[in-house]
């Protein structure tokens, strides 16, 4: 079966394969890195353009993650993506703004809620309700505001809200507009 | 020839991983929620599974015993980065979808237990033979408890984008917590019963 | 980082996303493990205790080594290399030192290595982007979740032992359906956090 567990010879044998292991991943890696790279850039660029279809070229800081939205170079807009906790775990969502601090739009990236109920944030009758709302309006209507929950997905709903504001709110502080 | 054979079918029936061993269950049940899914797991884990046993099966006169489970578990390891890496690099919605599952194909104690308990003591010949058979095995449970998922859980059937049928009048209303992982766990539950009740398996 | 934000991802961890429950990690010694309030209990201890002891390894690891020279990718490689290491020092340390420790978590120690919940908690950490402060606060209570689903599960298996059951659901079948209950009965913690 097994050869001998003779002095050093156990560890170098283990060595010997995690070298290879190694040097195994950095050739993969090697091949597929400016391809995952590639794959995330286009999806994010078809993110941006899910709120932006007239985009043509944005720009990225990478220190505070904001979006700026070119069309034939000029700024059209700006996003950022903002996380809240709702029912079941974070909720990633897409914010896009117009210059005049106004929402573009919102698009929940992704989401863990329960199907049927909260998970309904993703659907198109429950997010078009944002396009053109101001940070005023970011409340249940109950609460004072424009937002119209979803039956029996308070929570979810208030979740997104809180999310969206937080990113206005980031995005006024990173010298937006 | 025969040996190979009953070594195959050892892993889809008597000894299925899934049903009878009860091995393996994170990622099956995690990812059961779609039949495409199962069918990503499903290939990931027989890529796995087949390399892994290849690999275990032809260096086992050397590995030294006292490290035998470092090396299974390096190479296993180093086997589901490449899977990861591959999925990431060209079927982006897939390994969204099966997200962390596919690393932690590491722990799957499916294939550390076949480096274990075959691999590591037969030809490379016949662990192909019984890599193949466990992931078979494996597949055809993953799937069985998928289709249940997605049909109660959203009232159609879509394998790879084509909608193949759904159950009118239900499909607006299905039972989602069928997609829930309550979901998961009574199906699995269920299935295991109706299983010993075939007589496919011995009750305890 | 204020205290409010660790309690949310404690008790976020522990209830709302429970380990077993809902992301279906450590399912294995799940259903091996908990036909008795003991032995559910030690391997519920032995767990959170090697959680801790990964994450706090396994996030400078990550941070320090793997990141600034690019090597993000041997992440598989080098956690599960370290969990199953930790799980040899703490085995042979605990059983240096106390053997009557020993003996009530000995056994279960080893089967800790293939655990997803504790490979699983490393990965959570790196991908929901938490401090090293967060990250132990989020490895306790992926711990303690997993440890409180284990203690229900086994108090109800072995009232379960002694029920009327129908033949082809005793043992494995009725613990799974069972699971899937508890799950559902977690699910009101949901609008617990946020």
């Amino acid at each position: 079966m097994a050869k001998g567990n003779g002095g050093a010879y156990p560890i170098l044998f283990l060595t010997l394969v995690v070298l290879v292991s190694i040097v195994a991943l950095t050739l993969i890696d090697g091949i597929t890195r400016e391809r995952i790279a590639e794959a995330q850039r286009q999806e994010i660029q078809e993110m941006l353009a899910t709120l932006f279809p007239e985009m043509d070229g944005y720009g990225v800081d990478e220190g505070s993650g904001v979006y700026t939205i070119l069309v034939s170079g000029s700024l059209v807009g700006q996003a950022v993506m903002a996380q809240a906790t709702g029912y079941g775990g974070a909720i990633d969502i897409l914010i896009g703004l117009e210059p005049d601090q106004r929402l573009r739009g919102i698009r929940v990236i992704s989401q863990s809620e329960t199907p049927g109920l909260g998970a309904k944030i993703v659907e198109a009758d429950f997010l078009e309700q944002f396009a053109g709302m101001t940070l005023g309006d970011l409340a249940l209507r109950k609460n004072g505001g424009s937002v119209d929950a979803i039956t029996g997905a308070t929570i979810s709903t208030s979740a997104v809200i809180d999310g969206v504001r937080r990113g206005i709110l980031e995005l006024g502080t990173e010298g937006g507009g | 020839m025969g040996a190979w054979v009953k070594n195959f079918t050892n892993g889809i029936i008597r000894a299925n991983p899934t049903f009878i061993l009860l091995l393996g269950l994170c990622p099956t049940l995690a990812v059961s929620t779609s039949i495409d899914n199962a069918f990503g797991m499903t290939a990931s884990v027989l890529f796995v599974l087949l390399a892994a046993n290849v690999i275990v099966s032809a260096l086992r006169r050397w590995i030294p015993d006292r490290v035998r489970i470092p090396t299974f578990i390096v190479v296993i390891a180093t086997l589901v980065t490449i899977v990861d890496l591959a999925l990431k690099a060209f079927i982006p919605p897939l390994s969204k979808s099966l997200g962390m599952y596919v690393p932690l194909i590491v722990v799957n104690c499916i294939i550390l237990g076949r480096a274990e308990a075959f691999a590591s003591k037969n030809t490379v010949w016949h662990s192909i033979a019984d890599a193949i058979g466990m992931a078979v095995g494996f597949g055809a449970a993953i799937v069985l408890i998928s289709f249940f998922r997605q049909v109660l859980g959203s009232g159609s059937l879509e394998v790879f984008n084509v909608r193949l049928f759904s159950i009118p009048g239900f499909v607006d209303n299905p039972a989602a917590i069928f997609l829930l992982p309550m979901g998961a766990f009574f199906v699995i539950g269920v299935l295991l019963a109706l299983f010993r009740w075939m007589g496919v398996s011995e009750c305890e | 980082m204020s205290v409010s934000e660790l309690i949310a991802i404690f008790f976020g961890m522990a209830l709302v996303n429970n380990m077993v429950l809902s992301k279906f990690l450590g399912l294995c010694p799940f259903f091996g493990v908990s036909k008795k309030l003991s032995s559910a209990f030690s391997m519920g201890i032995a767990v959170v205790l090697v959680m801790l002891v990964a994450s706090a390894v396994t996030w400078p690891l990550f941070h320090y080594l793997l990141v600034p020279y690019g090597f993000e990718f041997m992440r598989t490689v080098i956690f599960i290399l370290v969990i199953a290491s930790l799980v040899q020092i703490i085995e042979m340390t605990i059983k240096r030192t106390n053997m009557t420790l020993y003996n009530a978590l000995g056994i279960y120690l080893p089967l800790i290595t293939t655990n997803c919940a504790v490979l699983g908690i490393t990965f959570i950490n790196i991908d929901q982007q938490y401090g090293f402060v967060q990250a132990l606060v989020a490895a306790l209570g992926a711990g303690a979740g997993f440890t409180l689903v284990l203690l229900i599960m086994s108090g109800i298996r072995e009232r379960l032992d002694l029920a009327d059951i129908p033949r082809v659901f005793r043992g494995a079948p009725i613990a799974f359906i069972v699971a899937g209950l508890l799950g559902l009965a977690f699910l009101a913690f949901g609008g617990m956090v946020g």
